[in-house]
């Protein structure tokens, strides 16, 4: 019946508005079916159950409306309580038999004066204010209706057409409503809308939002959507960083029988740009790679470099300074695999690097603090020519 | 949110610290006493780095207060040492008992459905798994609501990832160090006999 009053053309925002409330009070309805069939398997639900005021759910002054529906209604919605400004068209709803026929879409004549009444509910209406959204409708109902019927789901989706013709009228007007001075607190459709449901649902989303911040945080569980296999996840990841921390402090604690790490923390946060650029940073002066061996306390005392991209790279020695270009240009690749091979792989290119482009063999000043000593001086005897003078001899 | 590297470095002075209580003590240690004094210095750190703001912060540095009352006292400057170690720890175990006890007995009564008992369920999974995460996070015994501790899991997740890599850097940084002495006493000084 409310079909055709949509199909009859009149298209004023009164009308619409009207209409799409009573699609949020079939809604009601039909969870309000849902409840009596879960409660009351064997109960046959007579109409004046569905018969939840538009406005009484606005008001939210009634704990649990869904027993006791259509029967405690206040006075002040004594005109409206009988009306029957909702269709359930006798096709749609198979539980209910024989009594649909009688319950007809409330006049045409009583229509316009329900309405404003109904407007004025609104306007005094403070606290709670019924909201359509869908998307988490379509998840709560489908939870609860398991186990309803076809027609039922028939009737959800034709509500689902109107409503979104009607939730910018909707919202057009509750706007009024919404200057005052009272905390709204948005109850979804369909939902019973007591306080104490409202505290819990308003605490059920703050949970899942904080879960899905949990979700970013704890690595490969973007696929896992429910609360348990999360919790799984998430008491799993602490307890293996817990493990890793004793893990590694176990080994620090072999590695370092002194407990001193030297470290000369150098937090490097401009070098992420260039990457060629960590290398003047970090190379040592090559006058201490000469002739007798590497000094040892040159190893020790490393400069251990944070920079943002969590990478250490320590550079002892010019060597290692390939190790910094090597680890730069693998920036976008496996960065972890870095911390595993602090080594480099390849130290044939290593050594090509540092002897025919950095030169650290060769452009070094020799001179008797060095520990090096002079051939000529060794053995006096020989007869040494210097490069150029043999040159000289071939022209 | 990720472990910055401000978070990273103030974590290792801290740390480095704490070490420093220690280093007088600890020549001819075992092994197991130079592990144990690195996790608590470490542990201290890192909850420190929050400052008593908290509640799995306060419960772990009276964890450790417990076995090292000296190293907490010397690590935390300040009034904030007193009142994070002789804080009580607050008794809501016991109420929580008390409760589920007196829910146990309310159930009993409720009738049975067939989508009841599988809700039923599964909000026990999810309980169940809570209280596993409460055993996990420190202190999570006395966060009463769930809200507080998922809070929480998140602040401790992040720190401990902070704890992880720095420790992580600094376990590279050392075992480089001495991988490379022990490479470079060992093999022939081939480049500068070539050139």
């Amino acid at each position: 019946m409310m079909m055709m009053m949509m199909n009859g053309g009149e298209a004023t925002e009164a009308e619409l508005f009207l209409n799409c409330d009573d699609m949020s009070v079939l809604e009601r309805q039909r969870v309000q079916l849902n409840y009596h069939q879960y409660h009351h398997p064997g109960f046959e639900p007579t109409l004046p159950c569905f018969f939840p005021n538009s406005s009484k759910m606005n008001v939210g002054e009634v704990d649990s409306f869904l027993p006791s529906a259509g029967l405690d209604l206040p006075e002040i919605y004594g005109e409206l309580h009988g009306d029957a400004r909702i269709s359930v068209s006798p096709g749609n709803i198979t539980t209910e038999s024989g009594n649909s026929k009688k319950r007809k879409f409330g006049c045409v004549d009583t229509e316009t004066k329900v309405f404003n009444e109904k407007k004025k509910m609104m306007m005094m209406d403070r606290e709670v204010v019924v909201e359509e959204e869908e998307e988490e409708e379509e998840e709560e109902k489908s939870k609860v209706t398991e186990q309803c019927t076809r027609s039922i789901m028939k009737m959800k989706n034709k509500a689902k057409k109107e409503q979104n013709s009607c939730s910018n009228d909707s919202s057009k007007v509750t706007k009024d409503s919404q200057r005052t001075d009272y905390i709204h607190v948005r109850a979804r459709r369909g939902q019973a809308t007591d306080s104490h449901s409202i505290a819990e649902r308003a605490r059920r989303e703050k949970i899942s939002e904080r879960m899905k911040f949990l979700q970013d945080l704890v690595p490969g569980c973007e696929k896992i959507t429910g609360k348990a296999g999360m919790l799984d996840e998430i008491i799993n990841y602490v307890q293996s960083l817990q493990r890793q921390v004793e893990f590694l402090s176990m080994k620090l604690a072999t590695v370092s029988p002194r407990l001193d790490f030297n470290v000369d923390e150098i937090f490097s946060k401009e070098v992420v740009s260039a990457p060629m650029m960590n290398l003047p940073n970090t190379v040592m002066p090559p006058h201490m790679m000469v002739n007798s061996g590497y000094p040892h306390d040159m190893v020790n005392s490393g400069y251990v470099h944070f920079n943002p991209m969590q990478q250490v790279v320590t550079s002892s020695d010019p060597l290692s300074c390939f190790n910094n270009g090597q680890s730069a240009t693998m920036w976008d690749s496996d960065v972890q695999n870095l911390y595993k091979t602090p080594y480099p792989d390849d130290m044939e290119m290593v050594f090509i690097y540092s002897v025919f482009i950095k030169g650290h063999h060769t452009y070094f000043e020799i001179d008797e603090s060095c520990g090096g000593v002079n051939g000529t001086e060794l053995y006096p005897d020989v007869k040494y020519m210097t490069v150029s003078e043999f040159l000289d001899t071939l022209l | 949110m990720q472990p910055t590297s401000s978070m990273k470095e103030e974590f290792l002075q801290k740390w480095q610290m704490g070490l420093q209580i220690y280093r007088p003590l600890i020549d001819n240690t075992s092994v197991s006493e130079r592990r144990k004094a690195i996790k608590l210095s470490a542990d201290v750190a890192m909850a420190s780095l929050r400052r008593g703001t908290t509640c799995w912060s306060r419960a772990l540095i009276q964890k450790t207060a417990t076995e090292d009352n000296f190293l907490v006292r010397q690590m935390l400057s300040g009034i904030k040492a007193e009142t994070l170690i002789n804080k009580k720890l607050p008794k809501v175990m016991c109420h929580r008992k008390i409760v589920r006890r007196s829910k146990k007995i309310l159930r009993r009564r409720k009738s049975r459905s067939a989508i009841e008992e599988v809700a039923a369920k599964a909000r026990k999974l999810v309980k169940k798994k809570t209280q596993g995460l409460r055993n996990v996070v420190p202190g999570g015994e006395f966060m009463s609501n769930d809200v507080l501790l998922i809070q929480e899991t998140l602040d401790y997740i992040v720190s401990l990832q902070t704890q992880v890599n720095v420790m992580r850097s600094i376990v590279d940084a050392a075992e480089a160090g001495s991988e490379r002495t022990a490479y470079y006493l060992g093999k022939p000084k081939f480049a500068i006999e070539d050139g």
